[in-house]
């Protein structure tokens, strides 16, 4: 297991969101992730659990409170500042994958690293591999993501988030679209592959079982995030 | 139809206007430009048509005489001798003091009758006028609006003979109400007696022609009874050769409308095409939740329909109002050439609105019609992906290409076999082009696969292309769109390039005097102005001129209709500075023969147009009646596209007392000479003369020369822009269709952390990667249909060779002009997806 650096990965302060003429989405979220730290979020369907992790990848700008990403504010930061932030620290696995459908498996995991590092060349393709072979697809790498199974292209996913090892992984319902094995199997290969990497995971499910296998589960309700370990220990 | 079905499909313009906007633009511009050149060519035809039925009016026949004209006592002999249906006509050009050449046209108001409409519809009171008092005339109707002058004001024209007060008679003021003036007709005649014309235009006592109106059995009496020297033409034969020529400026017309056309069907194909594949999961998830078959298709195909309806409407108005921008083009070029044209409004014919109209709504429906089809049939959304309809599409290739193949095979035995004509020749070329169009999205597909194996490892420009590739449907429309129109623009040059190019060098070649001395005459008038012949002597004198020769233009009969004769007085060795093309013998024979048996040159159009060749002979009449000529020669000459006999002056007035007058003298100095001087002193003692006469050198006439060539050729490069404007328009809307279509990979792309300003660089890669494809292919296509037009087109409608010549410097600029449109046409794409909101695209469906 890779010792990564102490002190907190991601921190939410009071953050707050509303789409313009709704209701709000987020109102005063507190979460502060610890380095290597595996929390989990659950919580009714549109209840803002995407919402939350678009605004702490700093893929939206939030109307209230603060978002702190590696120590950095995201709010004083402008696009660019903040995309370079996000690429270096962040890597995020979707739901329905968002692999580029014109670039093979290999090249797809190339890419962040591209993005991200001055890598060379040769030594892009040498980390992809490894990390491919790592989520077992070695032998797949040429092909493209509409030749692979909807498993294989979330392993594809998972690779390609943490290829440049970011401090944070985002995960947005990541077995959702998959039939409830392979959903099962490719669960247990992201956290075998966080563990390894040794990087935070946020990760969003509707699955308890799924979210019980974290360090901590919070649930999101009417705006807020409550720790559910806490509450039960309250009782 | 349910009215939830109309809405949801409906719906998406309101979600993004700018592109179902792009839609109508492109129905609106396709239809607005095909309009506008066809309204430009007809209006042309038509301004040509009226000046040949003015200025001939409805007679059948016309006696002419020699170029000065004749004696008008055979008119009144003929009157007298009980041919009642004959006028007498006196015309020629005039300038207003404002600059701008009129049509004078002096006729016999009393014997008019049933000639032409300006004259006959004259009322009693202007008749009166007109016959009795001296340098009356009457403008035409049009003119007053905007001339601020007023019945009974005075005005100078100046003429060939002079400068001379007239007065002006306004038909309305002088109680002419009868009279209806068609909108436009006469726009240009200035109608006044016979007796103010001949001191106008400086032929007292003589008449340039006689209309005459026949019937067959009549025909034969007249012209018997006609004295020597006066010949019965009938009228189809003078304006033939006009007309021809016309003909063939029509035809440039025409194939840039062509070209227009083409262009414009791709626009509205690619963008209809698109509003539909943009909503095709819209379709589908109706489809899924029980919306029947055919109500999805009577939705998609309705929208097809406004669209189609309301662009071609929109249309038809732009189009409109281009046409008078281009009509005012053509009106300069005709009048340059043939007549002084006035077009003052254009019509569309049904034909042409039928057509527009058959581009505008029915290709809108053709294009909504495969997609709708197979978005109505198929029931489950995920079965139309894209990737799907891009690899039918990619299948579909093949079929192009074999298509293609044939239609190149064909274009190039229809050319091959060069029958039929210029028809066949446009056919031809057509067919070539379309072959060539159809070819390249297989090329470009291939031409994006192979960048894409050189770019293994560069991730991001891989990208760029194989997103092209996978939008090939989208893509290679646009891309043809713009190589045609490169292509287009290429050919242009090429074409009126190397016309230039050997019409300068023509010139260089023909003008072999160092000093000219000419009648000063509007342009227009030139040709039938006319010198003292004795001058020649005094001139020589002056300028110390080592030799002297003249030259005088003429219509003139021949066995082959009337032509244009050249009568020369050569300097010595004349032929070795003309550009023979075919002749027997050494040039000394030649010179010879020419001087001492009757024997002419003809020039390549004369040859083409005529089907003459060295050794036929040619009836003409010359000075003392009709005789034959032998055609010794042919040579190279740009001066008339109808094509031009050179004669000896010799030859011409051979057994009679010799010319009065000439067209024009040239001066050849000796060696080192100062030309200045000589001018100084020429214009000195023609100062003193009666007879108006100007010096000019050969770099004036070659100066004006090229500038009326310019001029002409000023519309073909309006159209090329034009054209360019469209196909710009064509790769905007592809390549903002492909980028929203791609909106959710580049969201993809920039939660990875690409910034927002390598998302500007990979659209504008990709605007590259087309704009350059586009330039490249453009080159060999265009440089092929200016070969064509060169070689094939002109020889057959003008019977002009040219030399080739390969603009490389304005193929340079086109391909640059190339990229830089699809670069600037990427630049508002770049821009948006640059600021596109990431969440809401990452949200979007695959
Ligand atoms: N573009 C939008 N405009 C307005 N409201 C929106 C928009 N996108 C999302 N919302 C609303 O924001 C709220 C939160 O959405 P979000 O996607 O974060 O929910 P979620 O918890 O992820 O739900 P799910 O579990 O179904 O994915 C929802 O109530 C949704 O209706
Ligand atoms: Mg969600």
């Amino acid at each position: 297991m890779v010792q990564r650096g102490s002190g907190v990965v991601l921190s939410l302060a009071g953050l707050g969101f509303g789409y313009p003429g709704e209701g709000r989405v987020l109102q005063g979220v507190d979460l502060d992730l610890a380095a290597g730290e595996r929390v989990a979020i659950v919580g009714e369907s549109g209840s803002g659990k995407s919402t939350l992790l678009h605004l702490a990848a700093g893929l939206e700008p939030a109307d209230a409170g603060t978002v702190r990403l590696a120590g950095q504010a995201l709010a004083g930061l402008d696009e660019a500042a903040r995309t370079r932030l996000r690429r270096v620290q962040v890597g995020i696995v979707f739901q329905s994958f968002h692999l580029i459908p014109t670039l093979t498996a290999l090249e797809n995991v190339m890419l962040p690293l591209e993005l991200a590092t001055d890598l060379g060349a040769a030594q892009r393709r040498e980390r992809a591999r490894a990390q491919l072979a790592a989520v077992g697809l070695g032998a797949k790498e040429g092909r493209e993501p509409e030749q692979l199974s909807g498993g294989e292209q979330q392993r594809v996913a998972i690779a390609r988030a943490l290829v440049h090892r970011p401090a944070l992984i985002l995960a947005d319902e990541p077995t959702g679209n998959l039939d409830s094995r392979t959903g099962e199997a490719v669960f247990a290969l992201l956290l075998e592959q966080v563990r390894a990497t040794g990087c935070a995971l946020l990760l969003v499910t509707h699955s308890d079982a799924l979210a019980a296998r974290l360090d901590r589960v919070l649930r999101m309700q009417d705006g807020q995030l409550q720790d559910l370990a806490a509450r039960a220990s309250a009782r | 139809m349910s009215r939830s079905l109309v809405h949801a499909w409906l719906r998406d313009w309101r979600r993004r206007p700018l592109q179902r906007l792009l839609t109508l633009v492109a129905v609106v511009i396709a239809v607005a430009v095909v309009l506008a050149v066809d309204l430009a060519n007809q209006s042309a035809q038509q301004a040509f048509d009226r000046s040949m039925d003015e200025v001939a009016g409805t007679a059948t026949h016309q006696i002419l005489g020699p170029a000065g004209g004749f004696a008008e006592t055979h008119y009144r002999d003929l009157r007298l001798a009980g041919w009642r249906a004959t006028a007498p006509i006196v015309e020629g050009p005039a300038r207003l003091p404002d600059g701008r050449t009129i049509y004078v046209l002096g006729v016999d108001p009393l014997a008019e009758g049933a000639f032409r409409g300006v004259a006959s519809d004259i009322g009693d009171a202007p008749v009166q006028r007109l016959v009795t008092e001296p340098g009356t005339i009457l403008p035409p109707r049009g003119w007053w609006a905007d001339a601020g002058r007023e019945h009974e004001d005075r005005l100078i024209l100046e003429s060939a003979a002079g400068r001379f007060a007239v007065t002006l008679l306004d038909r309305a003021a002088e109680g002419d109400e009868a009279a209806t003036d068609v909108d436009g007709e006469g726009a240009s005649l200035w109608v006044t007696d016979i007796a103010t014309a001949q001191t106008l235009l400086g032929r007292q006592g003589r008449l340039d022609r006689i209309d005459v109106s026949l019937d067959d059995a009549a025909l034969e009496t007249l012209a018997e009874q006609l004295p020597d020297g006066l010949e019965l033409v009938p009228v189809a034969a003078r304006d033939q050769a006009s007309r021809e020529l016309a003909q063939a400026f029509r035809i440039n017309l025409t194939a840039m409308s062509l070209l227009a056309l083409l262009i414009a069907a791709f626009l509205i194909y690619n963008t209809q095409t698109f509003a539909v594949l943009r909503r095709r999961e819209v379709l589908a998830s109706l489809r899924l939740v029980g919306a029947g078959r055919r109500a999805l298709f009577g939705v998609v195909m309705l929208e097809a329909l406004l669209v189609g309806v309301i662009g071609t409407l929109l249309g038809v108005l732009l189009g409109i109002g281009l046409a008078q921008v281009l009509v005012g083009q053509v009106a300069q070029t005709m009048t340059d050439h043939f007549f002084v044209v006035a077009v003052t409004e254009v019509a569309p014919r049904p034909l042409a609105l039928l057509a527009v109209i058959a581009l505008g709504v029915g290709l809108s429906l053709l294009a909504a019609l495969a997609p709708a089809w197979e978005a109505a049939r198929v029931a489950s959304p995920g079965r139309l992906g894209r990737g799907r309809l891009e690899r039918r599409a990619r299948r579909g290739l093949l079929g192009l290409a074999v298509a293609a193949l044939v239609l190149l095979a064909a274009g190039g035995v229809v050319l091959r076999l060069g029958a039929g004509g210029l028809v066949a020749s446009f056919v031809g070329l057509f067919l070539l082009i379309t072959g060539f169009v159809l070819l390249l999205p297989l090329v470009l597909a291939a031409a994006l696969r192979g960048l894409a194996r050189l770019g293994r490892g560069q991730t991001l420009p891989r990208i760029g292309v194989r997103s092209l590739e996978r939008s090939l449907s989208r893509s290679a429309p646009a891309t043809s769109a713009l190589t045609l129109a490169l292509a287009a623009a290429i050919s242009v040059s090429v074409m009126v390039g190397s016309f230039r190019d050997s019409v300068e060098q023509w010139l260089g070649q023909a003008l072999t005097s160092d000093v000219y001395v000419v009648p000063v005459a509007p342009a227009a008038a030139r040709s039938g102005a006319r010198l003292p012949a004795e001058w020649g002597q005094a001139l020589a004198r002056i300028a110390a001129a080592e030799s002297v020769s003249t030259g005088s233009s003429q219509d003139t009969p021949s066995d082959v209709g009337m032509i244009e004769l050249y009568v020369v007085a050569p300097h010595p060795a004349w032929l070795d500075d003309l550009p023979l093309l075919r002749a027997e013998g050494p040039t000394e024979a030649l010179d010879r023969r020419l001087r001492e048996r009757d024997a002419v040159l003809v020039t390549e159009p004369f040859a083409a147009h005529h089907d003459v060749a060295v050794g036929d002979r040619l009836e003409i009449r010359v000075e003392d009646g009709r005789r034959v000529f032998e055609v010794a020669g042919v040579y190279r000459d740009y001066g008339s596209p109808q094509g031009t006999v050179l004669m000896l002056t010799q030859r011409f007035y051979a057994g009679t007392p010799g010319a009065e007058g000439v067209g024009s003298f040239g001066l050849r100095l000796p060696e080192g000479a100062d030309a200045d001087v000589a001018i100084e002193r020429l214009e000195a003692w023609l100062a003193e003369r009666e007879t108006a006469a100007m010096v000019t050198r050969p770099g004036d006439i070659e100066q004006e020369s090229m500038a009326i060539f310019d001029r002409t050729f000023a519309i073909t490069h309006l159209l090329r822009v034009i054209t360019l404007l469209v196909a710009f328009i064509a790769i905007f809307g592809a390549l903002m269709a492909l980028q929203m279509e791609r909106a959710r990979e580049f969201a993809t792309l920039r939660s990875l952390g690409l910034l927002p300003g390598g998302v500007r660089g990979l659209v504008v890669f990709q605007g590259a990667v087309l704009g350059g494809f586009a330039a490249l292919a453009a080159i060999p296509l265009g440089l092929g249909m200016g070969w064509i037009l060169i070689e094939v087109i002109n020889r057959e409608a003008f019977g002009w060779g040219m030399d080739l010549r390969l603009p490389w410097g304005e193929v340079g600029e086109t391909v640059l002009l190339g990229i830089g449109a699809a670069l600037l046409a990427s630049a508002i794409p770049a821009w948006r997806m640059a600021r596109m909101r990431l969440v809401p695209a990452l949200r979007e469906q695959p």
